[in-house]
């Protein structure tokens, strides 16, 4: 018997976001996020409650992946963010933060929300323009035929991320040894569309971080080789060593039918006709000169020794992971079946090598030009090398992005407070005709041009965490620290050396002011000029390219929840 | 709502005061003088010994956030080293409580972050100079132990058991007032030496021997200096253990065993200790006082160096040790046997004695040896159904393979199986009843070391059997005891596999109290390790405490000139520029914090060791050092000269102070190092950490807590 039960109705609710817990989940979603930003940022401890793993992190990339937020208008911002995270790696934070203090304060302002909206793509686009310009002032070229712009960058991603617990000559390391591994993945010989190679992390868990180090090729670990046994491979005439690289399992078992059964007679053995397939294989193998066999998955026993009888290297348990950067790096075309074997597939390898590394063995394939390499990155525990490993990739998409477009932003609050100064500038020299366009009084204009301007400050503003003050100059717009208990000082010319990206010194009087608690008074800035120090070697830079996405990002996803008029909810 | 959110920062850090908590427990388990603790399992009311901070860790509850780091930091340095783990627990908990300090004083997370993390950079590069390298401890070790393991081991003896055998005693009085070498040393270090001397209550039994030896500190700014120190004093009344006789692991419960060892199996390749390209001197250096431990780790080197001079392969090799324990033997049976001893059941002892003597075909199998077994990564087919055509068949399929495998092991007349997994029992019974001996769990290791002298290849299937695959020349034979007596155990039996040349050693470790075995099997592991990574880094670390100091005197240096300019730019590089300036500013109260660690270490070692009444007193004593280190000038000429006396971490107002036992401790410089890393860092990640965010099911649980009010919900 079949019970029916009648359907719920949909919950409808409508204007979300004056909902109490809507803004206290977004207020409190918006503290854990600035508390996270920068290099003095808080950690957070993530964990289920019944001591199962604890990730202790501050990178929006671990706490969007773990945190599940049940409220649809929360969902639709961890879905834009995360969808940023998944295309640059970096900014998240920075993205995540700005959108959250555009909600808030755009929501306070009493304009109807469509002409906030207008208003303040109108802001975004004199953001992008300005950006994009060649006049921009806090941006710089990096030139890829020096070091030192791209050193930066790594460095500034690197240091960023607290929770690797990394000590400076720890950051100097990886920092060189991740721009190596960039480097090796640049193809030498460049035709007309070339493609970036390969970085792959190998894990080595327990080790300090300056025993990483970068090979080219790739390592696939071998728990069973002997160091003692010396290495033998077959060589074809051009000195080469040829491959065959199998994505299909060669362990013998059957071909996994779904469903149904085979019936089989008595005697008969399905796993013994299986492995006489199997060293059919073999045997080909032998007969078209292979010196190493990789497979994805498990070789049988039987054939491994039948190939190492032959003087054929077998590596098996290389890994889905390896396929790709594999097949890429010797040529070689996936075998996903062991029933057709085409001479086509084989690849061509250099040199194959034993390293061990700390208790690790690892095989080392060398390619003839190296566009693929491997990380080894150590770091003395678990949740420090899972940090460590986001920050790495991190950096190394950073990079690849910024040979696209070889710009970079100054980073350290400096980019947003700039821009900020850039906008009030720009709000208070718009003609009578651009509101007309823009279907808007002046003050609506200046109100949101104001709360856009405070809430590009208070992404810089949360790189603080120490209760000190936050300074901007009126000069060249940028952002400078000064640490607690300093505040009835009237000279902040006395308290600070450089400003949050490091371009500007202490040189002249700036005329700073405070960047925090302003409200009301209007402030009357000059166009920001652009720094005239030159680029030094510690500078605090962003990527571009991902600042650029997370400015649009932010304000995009911002529109659509201040939007949202009504949620329905499926309750059944 | 699926997410908890909890601030755990307040003045007032959670996670610090857990871990702070946590460490507590682990202060008694601290230097050469531990106290063990039982660990009582209430559901089971079974009880062990444990003596180290990882079976502490194990033993505890840690499901708090805080306390999982804990455990991984560990667990980790353990993976890592095998020792240090102590040192890390003990200052996870100095610098947890240090830092709770610095946040009461309201000092800025990120100034204590940086100037901690940078002070411990500058420590470690400060004491590189107490790094010697393996080769001048060994020349110092060898040349400067005049008679050296008779000579330590009997004075160490007089202090506990001139009681009980005068005659021992005579005859080492004996052996010392042979004639000396003299070597001229250094007059201010001898003067020093005669002061020091004058003023100890001389005992009529006191002999003392000059010992001198050039010292080239590393990387220190003053040139090689000579010292003549290390006197050799031994008085009646040194030992003032005030621990338990029975819970102490020190030498004095192991005395007897040493003997038995001294006379018994071990006497053979130890007994000339001298030559000692073999590290013997430097693992009894590195032992910290387990003595059992060192007798088994001196002869496991002198037989590897034996094997090195014929083969040329490295020195010491740990790979190719193992040990097995036996129950039910008393303590001075420990010893070392060439080949593998493992335990077998006492059916098999026929075929072992039909073996005795003559060489066996061996064969290695790296899986299980049962009928059902298939290798990693072969799927089991769930829908195949066989059909039977004639079922006329007399034999079942299990007898069919069992009759299969006995049949290929007799054509390829194999006598003995190692295995790495399990071996079915009816296969077992077969083997048994053939005269094929099979045994099962076998390490990887102990499989490569067989393969490599019989020239057996290990093979997973024995269908896979060829003729190249099977070695030969394997022995077995009962275990027997250093008396020549075969052991009959009950239960199961130590049975010895040797094949001639092969590059492994069994340490059989014995004891009748069943709670001390895994003590014991983790001491030996310990130091073998040590040895291990000490001939790993090529350099030993001045022990006893040496190394502490410097960094303790180090860090007064620094916290007295805080504003000096390259210690400004060392915190402004690292750090936001513009935190720069609030981090010098607590750079002093911070770096105090950072020593108060250190100090809090040596004081409770020399509590430990019972060297001092109090820990008021242990402090007293190492600003005393710290003191006269500062006077001196060069405070690591101070502590190396203080080393070479044996004065450092002696309580030196103690009118008992025994100065020079004439052992020289030494550390193992990475192990050191990283636990201090690792501690610091552990200590800053929970210190950063402002909240914990609960997923998962727990959070359901949350809500409706008496503790939901803790909690803010997403």
């Amino acid at each position: 018997m079949s019970r029916l039960e009648a359907k719920k109705p949909p919950l409808f609710i409508s204007e979300p976001l004056t909902k109490d817990t809507v803004s206290q989940s977004l207020t409190l979603l918006n503290k854990i996020l600035k508390s996270c930003y920068g290099p003095a940022g808080r950690l957070k401890q993530l964990h289920n409650g019944v001591g199962g793993y604890v990730c202790t992190t501050s990178q929006s990339s671990a706490i969007f992946s773990r945190l599940s937020v049940s409220h649809p208008v929360l969902r639709v911002l961890t879905a834009s963010i995360q969808n940023h995270i998944s295309r640059f790696s970096d900014c998240g934070l920075f993205t995540a933060i700005l959108c959250c203090s555009m909600i808030e304060n755009f929501k306070s302002l009493n304009i109807a929300t469509c002409t906030v909206v207008k208003i303040s793509k109108h802001l975004l686009s004199l953001c992008m323009d300005y950006l994009k310009s060649e006049a921009c002032g806090c941006r710089v070229s990096v030139d890829f035929s020096s070091l030192e712009t791209l050193l930066c960058l790594v460095r500034s991603v690197l240091r960023s991320k607290p929770a690797c617990m990394l000590n400076k000559p720890e950051v100097d390391h990886l920092t060189v040894l991740i721009l190596k591994a960039f480097l090796f993945t640049v193809p030498c010989h460049v035709e007309t569309n070339a493609v970036l190679g390969k970085c792959v992390i190998v894990p080595v868990k327990g080790r300090r971080v300056v025993d990483s180090t970068v090979l080219p090729g790739l390592l696939i670990e071998t728990p069973e080789i002997q160091l003692a046994k010396p290495l033998t491979v077959k060589r074809s005439c051009s000195n080469m060593i040829k491959m065959a690289l199998f994505c299909v399992s060669m362990s013998g078992d059957l071909f996994s039918a779904e469903e149904g059964t085979i019936t089989v007679h008595h005697g008969i053995s399905l796993e013994k006709s299986e492995l006489n397939h199997l060293l059919n294989v073999g045997k080909q193998l032998v007969n078209d000169e292979v010196g190493l066999v990789v497979c994805q998955k498990v070789i049988h026993p039987t054939l491994k020794q039948y190939l190492e009888e032959n003087n054929i290297m077998a590596v098996d348990r290389a890994g889905l992971s390896l396929m790709e950067p594999l097949s890429r790096m010797t040529g070689s075309k996936p075998i996903a079946s062991v029933h057709l074997l085409s001479p086509s597939c084989y690849g061509s390898l250099k040199d194959v090598r034993i390293q061990s590394f700390a208790s690790k063995c690892f095989m080392h394939l060398i390619p003839n030009d190296a566009v693929v390499c491997s990380l080894i990155l150590c770091n003395r525990n678990e949740t420090a090398w899972d940090e460590l490993k986001h920050a790495c990739e991190t950096a190394e998409h950073v990079l690849q992005l910024t040979i696209k477009e070889p710009l970079a932003l100054l980073g350290g609050g400096c980019t947003e407070t700039h821009l900020a100064s850039y906008i009030r500038h720009k709000s208070c020299s718009l003609p009578t005709s651009g509101f007309k366009d823009l279907d808007c009084s002046r003050t609506q204009y200046q109100l949101v041009a104001d709360g856009f301007c405070r809430s590009l400050e208070s992404v810089a503003c949360s790189l603080n965490h120490d209760d000190g003050e936050i300074l901007t100059d009126m000069v060249y717009g940028h952002c400078w620290f000064v640490t607690s208990g300093f505040s009835s000082v009237s000279n902040w010319s006395d308290l600070v050396s450089k400003c949050g990206c490091g371009i500007n010194g202490n040189t002249e009087n700036l005329n700073w002011r405070l960047l925090q608690g302003q409200f009301g008074s209007a402030i009357i800035q000059g166009c920001p000029k652009e720094s005239s120090g030159k680029v030094a070697d510690f500078l605090t830079l962003d990527c571009f390219a991902a600042k650029c996405s997370g400015l649009q990002v932010a304000l995009e996803t911002a529109s659509l929840i201040l939007d949202l008029s009504y949620v329905i909810e499926d309750q059944n | 709502l699926p997410m908890a959110f909890r601030d755990v920062n307040a003045r007032r850090h959670i996670g610090l005061q857990q871990l702070s908590a946590l460490a507590l427990a682990g202060r008694t388990l601290l230097g050469p003088m531990k106290s063990c603790k039982f660990i009582v399992d209430e559901s089971t009311n079974q009880s062990t010994l444990i003596c180290s901070a990882v079976r502490l860790i194990e033993s505890l509850d840690l499901t708090s956030a805080a306390g999982q780091l804990l455990n991984e930091t560990i667990q980790a340095q353990n993976r890592e080293f095998r020792t240090g783990m102590s040192t890390l627990l003990f200052l996870i908990g100095a610098w947890s409580n240090a830092v709770l300090e610095c946040l009461q004083q309201n000092v800025p997370v990120s100034a204590i972050v940086s100037v901690m993390s940078e002070g411990l950079n500058s420590c470690c590069e400060r004491v590189q100079c107490l790094q010697i390298s393996i080769h001048d401890v060994n020349k110092e070790l060898c040349s400067s132990s005049v008679r050296p393991n008779a000579l330590k081991s009997k004075t160490c003896q007089i202090g506990c058991d001139s009681l009980l055998n005068p005659h021992i005693f005579l005859y080492v009085q004996k052996d010392i007032s042979a004639p000396e070498e003299v070597i001229p040393v250094n007059p201010c270090s001898h003067q020093e030496d005669c002061s020091n001397f004058n003023k100890r209550p001389l005992s009529s039994l006191a002999s003392f021997g000059s010992i001198a030896s050039l010292v080239k500190p590393v990387g220190d700014r003053s040139t090689s200096w000579i010292s003549g120190s290390g006197v050799i004093a031994s008085s009646c009344n040194k030992q003032k253990l005030t621990h338990s006789r029975y819970f102490s692991t020190s030498r004095k419960c192991h005395f007897s065993s040493q003997q038995g060892s001294f006379r018994g199996y071990l006497s053979g390749p130890s007994a000339d200790p001298c030559e000692c390209y073999g590290f013997g001197h430097l693992a009894m250096a590195l032992s910290h006082g387990n003595q059992t431990s060192v007798k088994l780790l001196q002869s496991i080197v002198a037989y590897q160096r034996e094997r090195a001079e014929c083969s040329g392969s490295s020195q010491f090799n740990i790979a190719g040790i193992v040990t097995c324990c036996l129950l039910g033997l008393p303590e001075s049976y420990s010893c070392v046997t060439p080949g593998f001893v493992t335990l077998v059941s006492p059916e098999q002892t026929t075929v072992i004695k039909y073996f005795e003597d003559k060489p066996l075909r061996i064969l290695l199998m790296d899986g299980d040896l049962t009928e059902q077994y298939r290798h990693l990564g072969f799927n089991r087919p769930r829908n195949v159904r066989t059909i039977l055509e004639h079922p006329s068949l007399p034999e079942g399929r299990a007898d069919l393979w069992l009759s299969s495998t006995l049949d290929i092991l007799i054509s390829f007349e194999v006598n003995l199986v190692l295995v790495k997994g399990n071996v079915c029992e009816n296969l077992m019974e077969r083997c048994i009843a053939n005269s094929i001996l099979v045994i099962g769990s076998v390490t990887r290791d102990v499989l490569c070391a067989f393969g490599e002298v019989t020239s057996a290849q290990p093979v997973t299937y024995l269908t896979q059997l060829n003729t190249s695959c099977v070695g030969s020349g394997a022995q077995v034979g009962l275990w027997k005891a250093c008396d020549g007596r075969a052991m009959d155990l009950g239960e199961l039996v130590p049975v010895r596999i040797e094949v001639r040349g092969i590059p492994l050693l069994t340490a059989v470790l014995t004891t009748t109290v069943a709670s001390k075995m895994q003590l014991i099997e983790d001491q030996f592991w310990t130091l073998a390790y040590r040895l291990h990574h000490a001939l790993h880094d090529k350099k030993v670390f001045l022990g006893g405490g040496a190394v502490e100091l410097l960094c303790l005197s180090h860090i007064q240096m620094l916290a007295k000139q805080p504003l000096q300019p390259s210690n400004k730019n060392a915190v402004r590089e690292f750090h936001n520029p513009g935190l720069a300036a609030s981090a010098t500013e607590y750079t002093s109260v911070v770096l105090q914090a950072l020593a108060s660690g250190w100090k809090q270490y040596l004081s409770v070692v020399m509590c430990n060791t019972a060297e001092v009444a109090s820990e008021l007193e242990a402090c007293t004593s190492v600003d005393h050092h710290l003191k006269k280190a500062a006077e001196c000038g060069s405070p690591s000429a101070y502590i190396l000269k203080a080393f070479r006396r044996g004065d450092l971490l002696r309580g030196g107002s103690s009118p008992f102070a025994d100065h020079g036992e004439g052992l020289k401790v030494y550390d193992n410089v990475t192990a050191k190092t990283e636990a201090w890393r690792r501690a610091l860092d552990l200590v800053l990640l929970v210190l950063q950490t402002d909240a914990e965010i609960i997923t998962g099911p727990k959070r359901n649980q949350l809500v409706n807590s008496h503790v939901s009010s803790e909690f803010m919900f997403l």
